[in-house]
């Protein structure tokens, strides 16, 4: 896979939804998809989007924090 | 000075949402950036909301051990057993170097506390207003979502093919990242 047909797994990894199973961790389908560096790009990319999701919140909940809280209350 | 998050524990063991809300806000980036090592093995964002829905289930029965931020200490122990548990999941996958295993267990844990910033959230609404209207519209939908819906889901929503809203949200991002930066803003800055 060339780094252009990579770049929207990335995207996708990077974001904060993740499907949810409960006999195992919920990894995203993409990640599986994704090259070593791939994957490391995607972890530095979800560090600042979460920086700017709760940047732009006013109570600075980001993306992992609001999908967390949602769990818990459907729980 | 860092601060005790543990001032939220009381709050959590009671089941109160809104005391495990704060506490998450001010532990997130200090646990994501004690499983940095562990990216090219694990999905570090599955990894993390398990790691945070588990300590919600254990913190009623949790006892403090009488040093400060037990709470996180605990998290980031879940945290890094899931990790590990992964790693070796997938060992048919990747190989794994030993160092990534001892990896992930921070103990200087820091925080830098980001009080909500209303001059830095007023900047970047300026820029989200300067994109182009598809990259702004997608960009949006991603951020409205709040991690509960799918891509594939927001790009039906927005009639656009899954591979089309995803390039789009990757230019939005960087131009909404380039703007930032002309107004001296730099979102990486301090997560080394």
């Amino acid at each position: 896979m060339t780094p252009d047909e990579e770049l929207p797994l990335i995207e996708e990894v990077a974001g904060a939804f993740r499907p949810r199973d409960p006999r195992t961790l919920a990894s995203h389908p993409a990640w599986h998809d994704l090259s070593p560096s791939g994957r490391e790009a995607a972890y530095e990319l979800s560090v600042r989007m979460r920086r700017l999701e709760a940047a732009l919140d006013p109570q600075g909940q980001s993306a992992t924090v609001k999908a967390v809280l949602a769990r818990i209350a459907r729980s | 000075m860092t601060p005790d998050l543990d001032v939220h524990l009381s709050g959590i063991r009671a089941g109160d949402a809104q005391a495990f809300a704060a506490w998450l806000v001010a532990a997130e980036p200090t646990l994501r950036r004690g499983l940095r090592s562990f990216a090219r093995q694990v999905d570090v964002e599955a990894v993390l909301q398990e790691a945070f829905l588990r300590t919600w289930e254990v913190a009623p029965r949790f006892q403090p051990d009488g040093k400060a931020n037990g709470l996180v200490r605990l998290t980031q122990t879940i945290a890094r057993n899931l990790a590990i548990s992964e790693v070796r999941r997938h060992a048919r996958e990747v190989a794994v170097d030993p160092e990534i295993l001892a990896a992930g267990q921070d103990a200087q844990l820091r925080y830098e506390p980001e009080p909500p910033d209303p001059l830095l959230r007023e900047t970047i609404q300026g820029c989200r207003e300067k994109l182009p209207p598809q990259p702004g519209r997608v960009l949006s939908a991603r951020l409205e979502a709040g991690g509960a819906v799918a891509d594939a889901t927001l790009a039906e929503r927005l009639s656009l093919r899954k591979d089309t809203f995803l390039r789009n949200l990757s230019r939005a991002r960087k131009l909404l990242l380039e703007c930032l930066q002309r107004a001296g803003v730099d979102l990486a800055k301090g997560l080394a």
